[in-house]
C-alpha cells in the first residue's frame, strides 16, 4: 500500500499547473507591486482577475484528477536545496485536491465581498501572497517547502489585521504570529530530526521528502513519538485544539472580514491538513499511539468550543469559537483512523470553510450596518432585513449540520467513523450536535429575532450585489449536502491507502498490543464488506478497512 | 409505483416556486400554490397506493434509489425511497390531511404580511415529512426527521417579534437535537452491527441485532421518539409550540410530525421484537405520559393547550401500544388520532378566530349559537377522541388497551393505567366543549372577567431558559410570564392584549376553513372501519401492513375483546357524565380538580427550566469565564512572565563598567569551577 | 611585521626565520597597504581629499582584497588547505570565507560612513583608514593558524575598533562607549592571553597544527593546564563574540558607537572572533578536547540564546534591540559550533555570511533613521515609517523578519543550518538546545515584531522631526543587503556551496 502511495501518477502535464497555481498570485501580487499608488484603481481588478484566474485552474485540476487513484498527480520535483536534499516536490492526491478548490474559491470570494478601508495596493498584494501561500501548503510534498509555505502566510495575515483590522488588532496580530511561531519552533526541529534519523537508518542522502519518508518508515518508534509530538504541537496551535487555541477568537474578531473568511476557510485546515500529512502519513504509528489523546482533545474542542461560543457577547466571537467546535469534529474524524472518519474530516474541513466563511461574510456586513457586534445591541433585525435574515438562517442551518445541508455529511461521518474506531469518544462527541443547535440558534434569535427598535429597526437590507456573492456559497452548500457523492468518491482511493498504510505500520509496530473489542469490529466489518462488495469499490475496501478499524480499536481501547 | 418520486418532488416544487416568487404573490395565490402542490401529491399517492394494492402482498416492496448519497467505503447510503404498505399508508394521511390544513390556512392567514412565507414553509414541511417515511434507509428518514424538525422550529417562530413565539420555536429545535443524537448514535450501532443501514437489509439480517445491542439500539431510537413524538422526559416543548398559527398546530404539532417517533419504531420492529426489556421501557414511558399528560389537560384555560397536553397523552397511547407489540394497535391510532386531532385544533382555530383571537376558554361559553358548523365538527371530534363508539377513536385506543391487555406479565397493570387514562380524556375534553359551547353564560360579556388578571402563569412561561442562557435568569422570566401568558397566536393583536370586547359577536369561520372541518369530521366518524376489530376480514388494516410489520403480538381472543371494550365505553361515559356535572351544573366547585399541580404540568418543565436556567447557564458561563481567565491567562501569564523577567534583570545591565568586568569575572569563575571539577578535586 | 617576528621569536627558542609567501596573506597585505596608503597619502597633501574619494577607495580596497581571494580560493581547492610562514598563517577554505565576508563588512561600514560623515559634518580619511587596518586584523586573526598570530590579529582588529567607536567627537555617548570597550577588551584581551600560555604549558606549542597533532598523539587526561587554558582562552573569545556572560558591553557600545560602526563591528569582528573560535576548539582541540570544552560552550550557548532573546523584548531603543539580537544570534552560531563538525563549520560560516547582511542592513536602517546627530534610535522615532518613507519601511521589515527566521529570507536557512549540523552530530542534549533556541527565537521575535508594528501599524509621533534623507551610497548599502539577504534565502545554492567546500578540510589537520 505504501508502495501505491508513494508512486507518482505516470506522465505529469508537460505544464507545470502546480507551479503555475502557486506562482500566479505572486506574481500577480508583484504587479500590484509595480503599479504605483496614484492608480489605485487597477488594484482591485488585478487582484480579482488574478484571484480568479488562480481559482479557475484549480477547478480545472479538479476536472482532470483521476479520480482512480491514489497516487499524487500533476507533481513537480525539482532541486532547490541540493545539500540538504530539499526539493521543490509539488503534487495533488485526492486529501489535498479539496482543499486547493476550496482555496480557489473562497478567496476570489473573500476579495469580491470586502473593500477594505484605507492601503488598497498593500491589501490586495497581501491577499494575493496569502492565496499562493496556501497553494504552496496544500501541494508541497518536501517537509521543508511545506513549512517554508506554511510560515510565509503568517507574514501577510500578520499585516491584514495589523493594518486593516478592528479595535486590539496589533495586540491580536502580534498574538497570531507569536503564537504560530512557538508552534513552528517545535516543528522545525522535530522535521530536522526526522530527516537526519532517517538518513542514519538508511544511509541515504538526506532528504526532506515527504513521500520517500513515509514509505520507509525507517526511524525507531520511540524516535517517532517524540518527533510526532512536536508537529502535533505545530499543527495543534493551528487548528487550533485546545488549549492552545485562545489566539484564534481575538485573531478572528480583529482581524477584517475577508481576514476572518480566509482565516477561518483555509488557514486553519492547515493544521488539520498537517495531522493527516504529517501525522497519519508520515508518523502513521506514532499517530496510532496518540490517537486517544487527540480524540480527546477533539472530543474536547466539539463541546467546549460550543459551550464557549454560546456564552460570547460578540457576534463574530461566536462564531470564532464555533469554529473550534468545528474543528473538533476534523480532529475526531481524523484520529478515529477510519476511512468513514477520515473523509468525514476532510468534508467538514471544506464545508466549515464554505459555512463558516459565509457567516464572518454576514457578521461583517451585519457590522457595516450596525457598527456593533455586540449581540445585545442587535435584535429583531429580520423585520427590516428579511433577505440578510433568510441568508443567515440558511448558513446558520448549514453549519449547525441540517441533514440536506453540506454541514451534514461531514459532521456525520467523522461521528461515525469516532463511534467505529473510539466508541466513547464517539457518544460524548454527539451532544456537539445539540451544542451547536443551542449556541446558533439562540444568536439569531437574539439578533434577528424579538422586537426591533432604533438601528435595528431601519437597517438596510442586503443588496443584490452583497447577495450575489453569496449565490455561489449558497449554491456549493446546498449541492454539497445533497450530492457529496462524487467528492467522496475522489477521496476515497487516497484515504483507503492512507488507512491502509496506518494500519500496516501501526500493526508491524505494535504486533503485541492487546486489543479489546478489535474482534467485534472485524465482525461487522465483514458483513459490512459483503454489503459493500454489490456497490463499486467498497468490494476492497471491506479487507483495508476491516483491519483499519481494528487499529482504530486498538489505538482507541488498546491505550485508552 | 416509479411515480413514488414525484410524491415528495411536489411538494418542493411548491416550496422552490414560493421561495422564488412568494413575496410578490397576491394574498390567496401562494396559498392557492402550496395546496395545489400538496393535494397533487395526495393524488400522486392515491396512484401509486392503488398500484402497489394490485400487487401480490409479497410485491409489496418496492425501493427507488435516486442518487448514491454517501458512499464511503463499506458505509454505503443511497438516496432513495422505500415504498411499502406502512410508507404509503403514512404518505396518504399525511398528503390528505395536509392538504386540507393548506386549504384552512388560506382563510386563517388571511392578511397576514407573510403569507407567501407561511405557505413556503408549510409546503418544506410536507415535503420533509414524505421524506422521513418514504425514506429508504435511516439517513434519509433522518434528513425528513431533521427537516420537519427545521420547518417546525420556523413556524412555531413565525411571528418572530414576540420573544416568547422565537423562545418556543428554539426551545423545540434544541429540545428535539436531544433526540437527534439518539437517532444518530443508534445509527452508528446498527451500521456497526448490521453493515447496513438501509430498511431492507435491516430487515433481511436483523437477527445479527440481538441482546445488548438490540436493546440499545431500541432505547437510542426511543430516545429520539421521546423528542419527536413528545414522550417523557422531552415532552416539554410541545405546550410551548402551540405558539405557531394553529393551523401549524394542527399539523405538525398533532396529526403529522409529533407521529414520526412511532413510524420509526414500527419501521424498525425487525429490531425491536429482539430489544427484550426495552419494550418494557417504552410501554412504560408512554403510559406515565398518556397519565400525567392527561392530568395535566384538566387544568389548563388556553384551549390550545389543552389540545397540546391531549395530543401528548395520546401519542402516549401509541407507545403503550409498540412496548407491547402492538405495531396495528398503535398505527391505527395514530391515523385516526390525526384526523380527530386535526379536527380539534382547526375547530379551535375556528373559535379562537371567531372570539378576536381570545385563547381563554373561561372567557368563552355558549358559542354554539354563534359558530354551528364549527361547533357541530368539533362536537364530532370530542365524540371520537373520548373514546365513544363508532366514532374512530373508540376502535383504535381500545385495540391499544387491549394489546396492553395482552402483555405477560404486567399487562393488566399497563391496561388500568390506560384506562384512568381514557377516563381522564373524556373528563377534559367534555370540560373543554362545556366551557366553549355550552355553560349558559356568554363570559365574555361580562367585564371584570374579562379585565381579569391573566390566567395563572402557564408551562414555558420561562421556556427559554431552557437552554440555560437567557441573560438574566429571574428577572426574564417575570418578564416572559406577561408575553408568553397565553400562547397567542395572533401578532396583530399584541399591542392591546387582546381584541375580545364586551360587546364582541361571534361570527362563523369562512367556507376555505369549514369545509376541511367537515371533511375531517367525517374521517373521525368512520374511520374506524380502518381496522375493525369483529373478524379477521376486517382487518383491513393488519392485513395491509402486517408485511411490514415484524413481530407483531396477537391481541387476545374475542371474549376479552367484548367484556375490555364494555369497561372502556363505561369509562369513557362517567368520564363525560362527571365532566358535566362539574362544568355544567356545577355540582362541585372546578377549583377542587383543577389544582396548581397539574396546571403547572407536574412542574416538569419549570424544574428544567430552573436547573437548565441555573447551574446549567452558571455552569456554561463558568466554562466561558474559565477560557477568558485560565486558559487564555495562562498564554498571558507566560508573555506577561517573560516581560516581568526581563524587567528584573534589566538593572543587571546597569551602564558601570565595574559591574560589566564583574560580569567577566563571574562567567570565568563559573568555569574555572567547571574546570576544577572536571579536574577532579 | 617585525613586531610579529619577535613576538614568535619570544615563543619560540631557535630563531629560524621562515620563508615568506607573499601571496598566502594576499587579501591581508591588500587591506593593510590600502590602508597605510591613504593614510600616507592624506598626511602629505595640502588640499582636503573630497569625501568621495576615500569611501570609493575604501570600497576599491575591500573588493581588491576579494579579488585576492579568488586565486588563492582555487589554489585550496585544487591543492588543498596549507600552511604559510613556517606555520604561523593556514591558509584554506574557512580562512578565506571569512575573509571575504570581512571586506564585505568593510564595503558596508564605508558605504553608510560617506553619508554619516557628511550629515554629521566630521572629518573624513582616519575612519576609513582605521577600517581597513581593523579588517586587515580581523583577516589575520580568521586565518591565524598560530595562537599569537591569531592574538595580533585579534588586538590590530580591536584597537583600531575601539578607536572607531569613539570617533564621534561630538557624542558623548560615543566617547563613553569607546572606553568601555576599550577597558573591558583588555580585560578580556589579558585572559585570552593567559589562556595561550596556559595552552603552551600543557602542549608545548602555540602552533594550532602542533597542538592538535600533540594531544593526538599523547592521552592528557583532565590536565589543570589545559582546561584552564581552554577556558581563559573561551572567555577571551567569547567576549569579542559577546557571548554571555562576557556580553555587557555590547549594548553600551553598539548603541554609543556611530552607526555604521557598528553595522562593521557586529558583523567584521564577530565572524572573525568566530573564526578563530572554530579553529582553536573545532579544529585544534576538537578531535581530542571536544568533551572537556563542549558542556563549557553548551553553557554559554544556552546562557546566550536566553539572555539575547529577554533582555531584548524590554528595549525600546531600536539599536540596543538590535545589540542584544546579535548576542542571541551568537548563541546560534555557538550551536554551529557545538556540532563540531565538517557541517557544523559550514553552518556557522553560513550562519556568519547571512548575518553579515542582516545586520549590516538593519544597521544602515539605524544609520539614516538616527538623522543629525544618530541620536533618534527610539521605537517612537520609527512609528510611522511606512507613510513616510514605505521603501525603507519595506526594507526594514524584510530585514527584521529574516532575523526572526521567517522562510524565504536567508535569516531561516541560517537557523535550519545550525541546529541540522547540531541534531546531525548528536551530541548529548543537542535537541534540548535546538527547541530551546527556537523558543528564544520565538521571543525575540516578539522584539523584531515591535519594531515592525511600530512602523506600519502606528502614526508617525512628532512631525517636526527632521526628514529621513537616504544618501545614494546608504541606498546601495540598503539594497545590498536585501538583496543578499532575499536571494540567499530564496536560492542558499550558491553560498551553501562555497561553504560546503570551504570547510571540506581545515588546515590544522595537516601536521
Amino acid at each position: 500500500m505504501g508502495a501505491v502511495l508513494g508512486s507518482e501518477a505516470a506522465g505529469s502535464r508537460a505544464v507545470p499547473l502546480l507551479a503555475v497555481l502557486i506562482l500566479l498570485p505572486f506574481a500577480g501580487a508583484a504587479l500590484i507591486g509595480l503599479v504605483p499608488r496614484s492608480r489605485s484603481e487597477f488594484f482591485r481588478p488585478i487582484a480579482i482577475l488574478t484571484s480568479v484566474a488562480t481559482g479557475a485552474l484549480s477547478v480545472y485540476l479538479l476536472t482532470q484528477f483521476d479520480r482512480d487513484s491514489a497516487a499524487y498527480q500533476f507533481t513537480i520535483d525539482h532541486a532547490w536545496i541540493s545539500d540538504l536534499g530539499v526539493r521543490l516536490h509539488f503534487g495533488v492526491d485526492g486529501i489535498s485536491l479539496f482543499l486547493l478548490v476550496l482555496s480557489g474559491i473562497m478567496f476570489p470570494i473573500a476579495i469580491l465581498a470586502v473593500k477594505p478601508h484605507g492601503d488598497q495596493k498593500a491589501y490586495y498584494a497581501w491577499m494575493l501572497v496569502l492565496m499562493a501561500g496556501s497553494m504552496g501548503v496544500f501541494t508541497a510534498l518536501d517537509m521543508l517547502v511545506f513549512f517554508v509555505f506554511f510560515e510565509i502566510v503568517l507574514v501577510p495575515m500578520y499585516f491584514l489585521i495589523g493594518i486593516w483590522g478592528y479595535g486590539e488588532r496589533v495586540y491580536a496580530a502580534t498574538k497570531f504570529f507569536l503564537f504560530t511561531m512557538f508552534g513552528s519552533a517545535f516543528m522545525l526541529v522535530g522535521m530536522i530530526a526526522l530527516a537526519v534519523l532517517h538518513q542514519r537508518e538508511t544511509g541515504s542522502p538526506l532528504t526532506f521528502d515527504i513521500v520517500t519518508l513515509a514509505t520507509d518508515q525507517a526511524v525507531s518508534t520511540t524516535a517517532a513519538r517524540w518527533i510526532f509530538v512536536a508537529f502535533a504541537i505545530a499543527f495543534a496551535v493551528k487548528v487550533p485544539v485546545f488549549p492552545l487555541h485562545t489566539w484564534l477568537p481575538d485573531a478572528h474578531t480583529q482581524a477584517p472580514t475577508a481576514g476572518s473568511v480566509i482565516l477561518a476557510a483555509i488557514l486553519l485546515k492547515f493544521g488539520t491538513y498537517g495531522y493527516l500529512r504529517f501525522g497519519l502519513y508520515l508518523l502513521p504509528d506514532a499517530a496510532a499511539w496518540a490517537a486517544p489523546v487527540m480524540l480527546t482533545l477533539g472530543v474536547i474542542g466539539i463541546t467546549y468550543g460550543a459551550i464557549c461560543a454560546a456564552m460570547q457577547k460578540d457576534l463574530k466571537r461566536l462564531v470564532a469559537y464555533s469554529s473550534i467546535a468545528h474543528l473538533g469534529f476534523i480532529v475526531l474524524g481524523t484520529f478515529s483512523l477510519t476511512v468513514q472518519g477520515i473523509t468525514g474530516g476532510l468534508l467538514v474541513m471544506v464545508n466549515h470553510g464554505i459555512a463558516t466563511g459565509a457567516l464572518f461574510l454576514l457578521v461583517g456586513i451585519i457590522y457595516d450596518r450596525r457598527h456593533t457586534r455586540i449581540i445585545a445591541e442587535l435584535g429583531g433585525m429580520q423585520k427590516a432585513a428579511p433577505l440578510l435574515a433568510g441568508v443567515f438562517t440558511f448558513v446558520m442551518m448549514a453549519s449547525v449540520g441540517l441533514p440536506g445541508l453540506n454541514g451534514f455529511p461531514g459532521e456525520f461521518l467523522s461521528l461515525l467513523g469516532a463511534f467505529k474506531g473510539g466508541r466513547w469518544w464517539g457518544v460524548v462527541a454527539v451532544t456537539g450536535v445539540i451544542l451547536a443547535a443551542l449556541y446558533l440558534l439562540w444568536a439569531y434569535q437574539r439578533v434577528f429575532h424579538g422586537p426591533a427598535s432604533g438601528g435595528n429597526a431601519t437597517m438596510r437590507d442586503m443588496d443584490l450585489k452583497e447577495f450575489a456573492v453569496f449565490v455561489p456559497l449558497i449554491g456549493l452548500i446546498v449541492f454539497l449536502g445533497l450530492f457529496p457523492g462524487p467528492m467522496i468518491e475522489t477521496m476515497e482511493p487516497s484515504v483507503k491507502a492512507l488507512v491502509a498504510h496506518v494500519q500496516e505500520s501501526s500493526d508491524n509496530a505494535r504486533a503485541d498490543q492487546p486489543d479489546i473489542e478489535k474482534a467485534d469490529v472485524d465482525n461487522a466489518e465483514a458483513s459490512a464488506s459483503e454489503h459493500g462488495s454489490g456497490t463499486e469499490g467498497s468490494a476492497g475496501s471491506g479487507a483495508s478497512e476491516g483491519s483499519s478499524s481494528g487499529s482504530g480499536a486498538t489505538s482507541g481501547e488498546g491505550h485508552g | 409505483m416509479e411515480l413514488v418520486w414525484l410524491i415528495p418532488a411536489l411538494p418542493v416544487a411548491g416550496f422552490l416556486l414560493l421561495l422564488a416568487v412568494g413575496r410578490k404573490l397576491d394574498e390567496p395565490f401562494a396559498g392557492v400554490i402550496g395546496t395545489l402542490a400538496v393535494a397533487g401529491s395526495f393524488l400522486v399517492s392515491c396512484v401509486v397506493a392503488l398500484d402497489l394494492m394490485s400487487q401480490p402482498e409479497e410485491k409489496r416492496q418496492f425501493v427507488q434509489t435516486l442518487w448514491v448519497w454517501m458512499p464511503v467505503g463499506s458505509f454505503h447510503v443511497d438516496f432513495g425511497f422505500l415504498l411499502d404498505p406502512l410508507s404509503i399508508t403514512m404518505c396518504l394521511f399525511i398528503t390528505g390531511i395536509g392538504a386540507l390544513i393548506h386549504l384552512y390556512s388560506i382563510g386563517y392567514m388571511k392578511g397576514d404580511p407573510a403569507f407567501g412565507k407561511f405557505f413556503m414553509y408549510l409546503n418544506l414541511f410536507v415535503a420533509s415529512m414524505l421524506l422521513l417515511v418514504l425514506g429508504q434507509n435511516l439517513l434519509v428518514t433522518f434528513l425528513g426527521w431533521e427537516g420537519v424538525g427545521a420547518c417546525s422550529y420556523w413556524l412555531i417562530s413565525f411571528w418572530f417579534d414576540d420573544k416568547a413565539n422565537a423562545t418556543a420555536g428554539k426551545k423545540a429545535f434544541v429540545t428535539n437535537r436531544i433526540g437527534d443524537c439518539g437517532f444518530m448514535l443508534g445509527t452508528f450501532l446498527v451500521w456497526v452491527t448490521v453493515g447496513s443501514i438501509d430498511y431492507v437489509e435491516i430487515g433481511r439480517s436483523a437477527g445479527a441485532v440481538v441482546g445488548a445491542t438490540a436493546t440499545a439500539v431500541a432505547l437510542l431510537f426511543f430516545l429520539a421518539a421521546t423528542g419527536k413524538s413528545a414522550q417523557l422526559p422531552l415532552f416539554v416543548w410541545l405546550p410551548d409550540a402551540m405558539a405557531g398559527p394553529t393551523p401549524v398546530s394542527a399539523l405538525i404539532h398533532a396529526a403529522t410530525m409529533v407521529t414520526s417517533g412511532v413510524f420509526l419504531l414500527s419501521r424498525l420492529s425487525p429490531i425491536m421484537e429482539h430489544a427484550g426489556w426495552a419494550n418494557d421501557v417504552i410501554a412504560w414511558v408512554g403510559a406515565a405520559t398518556a397519565l400525567l399528560a392527561a392530568g395535566a389537560a384538566v387544568a389548563q384555560n388556553d384551549i390550545k393547550k389543552v389540545l397540546a397536553y391531549s395530543t401528548v397523552s395520546q401519542l402516549g397511547f401509541m407507545f403503550i401500544a409498540i412496548g407491547s407489540y402492538n405495531y396495528t394497535g398503535a398505527i391505527f391510532h395514530m391515523i385516526t388520532h390525526a384526523f380527530f386531532k386535526a379536527l380539534l385544533f382547526l375547530g379551535a382555530g375556528s373559535v379562537i378566530l371567531a372570539m378576536a383571537h381570545e385563547q381563554d376558554m373561561r372567557r368563552y361559553g355558549n358559542l354554539r349559537k354563534y359558530i354551528p358548523v364549527t361547533f357541530v365538527t368539533v362536537g364530532i371530534g370530542w365524540l371520537a377522541i373520548s373514546g365513544i363508539p363508532p366514532f374512530a377513536g373508540f376502535w383504535s385506543k381500545d385495540e391499544i388497551l387491549a394489546g396492553a391487555w395482552a402483555v405477560d406479565g404486567y399487562g393488566p397493570a399497563l391496561w388500568a393505567v390506560g384506562f384512568v387514562t381514557a377516563i381522564l380524556t373524556a373528563f377534559y375534553m367534555t370540560r373543554l366543549m362545556i366551557m366553549t359551547f355550552f355553560g349558559g353564560v356568554e363570559n365574555w360579556r361580562n367585564p371584570e372577567l374579562l379585565a381579569d388578571a391573566e390566567p395563572e402563569v402557564p408551562l414555558g412561561a420561562d421556556a427559554d431558559a431552557v437552554e440555560g442562557a437567557d441573560g438574566t435568569g429571574a428577572e426574564a422570566t417575570l418578564a416572559h410570564a406577561a408575553t408568553a401568558t397565553d400562547t397567542h397566536d395572533d401578532h396583530h393583536a399584541h399591542d392591546e392584549h387582546h381584541g375580545l370586547t364586551p360587546d364582541h359577536t361571534p361570527v362563523e369561520s369562512p367556507t376555505t376553513m369549514l369545509v376541511p372541518l367537515i371533511v375531517l369530521a367525517g374521517l373521525a366518524l368512520i374511520g374506524g372501519l380502518l381496522n375493525l376489530p369483529f373478524s379477521h376480514r376486517l382487518h383491513f388494516l393488519k392485513e395491509w401492513i402486517h408485511p411490514v410489520i415484524v413481530g407483531e403480538h396477537e391481541l387476545p381472543e374475542a371474549a376479552v375483546l367484548w367484556v375490555l371494550a364494555i369497561v372502556a365505553i363505561t369509562g369513557a361515559v362517567v368520564g363525560i357524565f362527571f365532566a358535566y356535572r362539574v362544568y355544567q351544573q356545577r355540582k362541585v366547585d372546578p377549583a377542587k380538580l383543577e389544582k396548581p399541580v397539574l396546571a403547572h404540568a407536574w412542574y416538569i418543565d419549570d424544574t428544567y427550566a430552573a436547573v437548565v436556567g441555573g447551574p446549567g447557564e452558571a455552569a456554561f458561563q463558568g466554562a466561558a469565564d474559565f477560557d477568558a481567565g485560565i486558559v487564555d491567562g495562562a498564554v498571558l501569564g507566560v508573555a506577561h512572565g517573560t516581560d516581568a523577567a526581563a524587567k528584573v534583570l534589566k538593572p543587571v545591565q546597569s551602564g558601570i563598567v565595574r559591574t560589566y568586568a564583574a560580569g567577566v569575572a563571574i562567567g570565568t569563575v563559573a568555569l574555572a569551577v567547571f574546570v576544577i571539577m572536571r579536574m577532579g578535586f | 611585521m617585525v613586531a610579529l617576528t619577535t613576538l614568535l621569536a619570544a615563543s619560540d627558542a631557535a630563531i629560524d626565520t621562515p620563508d615568506i609567501d607573499w601571496s598566502a596573506i594576499a587579501p591581508n597585505l591588500v587591506l593593510m597597504l590600502g590602508g597605510i596608503l591613504l593614510l600616507t597619502v592624506v598626511s602629505l597633501l595640502k588640499t582636503r581629499l573630497p569625501r568621495w574619494f576615500c569611501a570609493t577607495w575604501t570600497v576599491l580596497v575591500s573588493l581588491g582584497a576579494m579579488a585576492a581571494v579568488v586565486p588563492l580560493w582555487r589554489r585550496v581547492q585544487d591543492s588543498g588547505p596549507e600552511t604559510a610562514m613556517g606555520g604561523a598563517v593556514g591558509l584554506d577554505g574557512y580562512s578565506l570565507v571569512i575573509a571575504a565576508n570581512v571586506c564585505l563588512a568593510v564595503i558596508f561600514g564605508a558605504l553608510l560612513l560617506k553619508g554619516y560623515l557628511e550629515r554629521e559634518q566630521l572629518e573624513g580619511p582616519e575612519w576609513y583608514v582605521l577600517l581597513m587596518l581593523s579588517a586587515s586584523g580581523a583577516v589575520t586573526m580568521a586565518s591565524a593558524d598560530d595562537l599569537i598570530v591569531l592574538f595580533v590579529g585579534l588586538e590590530i582588529m580591536s584597537v583600531a575598533a575601539y578607536v572607531l567607536t569613539a570617533m564621534h567627537s561630538r557624542r558623548i555617548s560615543s566617547q563613553e562607549a569607546g572606553m568601555k570597550y576599550f577597558l573591558l577588551g583588555a580585560f578580556a584581551s589579558a585572559f585570552l592571553l593567559y589562556g595561550i600560555a596556559l595552552t603552551y604549558g600543557a602542549t608545548g606549542s602555540t602552533s594550532l597544527a602542533k597542538i592538535q597533532t600533540y594531544l593526538s598523539g599523547t592521552v592528557i587526561s583532565h590536565s589543570g593546564l589545559l582546561l584552564g587554558g581552554i577556558a581563559f582562552m573561551l572567555v577571551g573569545l567569547g567576549f569579542k563574540i559577546a557571548a554571555v556572560p562576557f556580553h555587557f558591553w555590547t549594548p553600551d557600545v553598539y548603541q554609543g558607537s556611530p552607526s555604521p560602526i557598528t553595522a562593521y563591528m557586529s558583523t567584521a569582528i564577530k565572524a572573525a572572533a568566530f573564526a578563530a573560535i572554530v579553529r582553536v576548539f573545532v579544529v585544534a582541540l576538537g578531535p581530542t578536547q571536544v568533551n572537556e570544552w563542549r558542556p563549557m560552550v553548551y553553557g554559554l550557548a544556552v546562557l546566550t540564546l536566553l539572555v539575547g532573546s529577554l533582555f531584548a523584548i524590554s528595549q525600546t531603543n531600536v539599536k540596543r534591540m538590535l545589540a542584544y539580537s546579535s548576542i542571541n544570534h551568537a548563541g546560534f552560531v555557538l550551536i554551529g559550533v557545538l556540532a563540531n563538525t565538517p557541517e557544523g563549520n559550514s553552518a556557522t560560516l553560513f550562519y556568519l555570511v547571512a548575518y553579515t547582511f542582516m545586520a549590516a542592513g538593519s544597521f544602515a536602517v539605524t544609520t539614516v533613521v538616527g538623522r543629525t546627530g544618530d541620536g533618534r534610535h527610539s521605537l517612537d522615532d520609527y512609528r510611522g515609517l511606512s507613510k513616510v518613507r514605505p521603501g525603507l519601511a519595506l526594507v526594514f521589515a524584510v530585514l527584521l523578519l529574516s532575523q526572526a527566521g521567517v522562510p524565504l529570507t536567508v535569516g531561516f536557512l541560517s537557523k535550519f543550518y545550525v541546529i541540522q549540523a547540531a541534531l546531525d552530530s548528536d551530541f548529548a542534549g543537542a535537541g534540548v538546545l535546538c527547541v530551546i533556541a527556537m523558543l528564544t527565537a520565538v521571543i525575540s521575535a516578539f522584539m523584531y515584531l515591535k519594531i515592525v508594528a511600530s512602523m506600519y501599524f502606528g502614526d508617525p509621533v512628532d512631525a517636526d522631526a527632521p526628514a529621513i534623507r537616504i544618501p545614494a551610497s546608504a541606498g546601495i548599502a540598503l539594497a545590498l543587503a536585501v538583496a543578499g539577504v532575499v536571494v540567499l534565502g530564496v536560492l542558499p545554492g550558491p553560498l551553501s556551496d562555497v561553504v560546503g567546500d570551504a570547510t571540506a578540510q581545515l588546515v590544522a589537520v595537516i601536521p
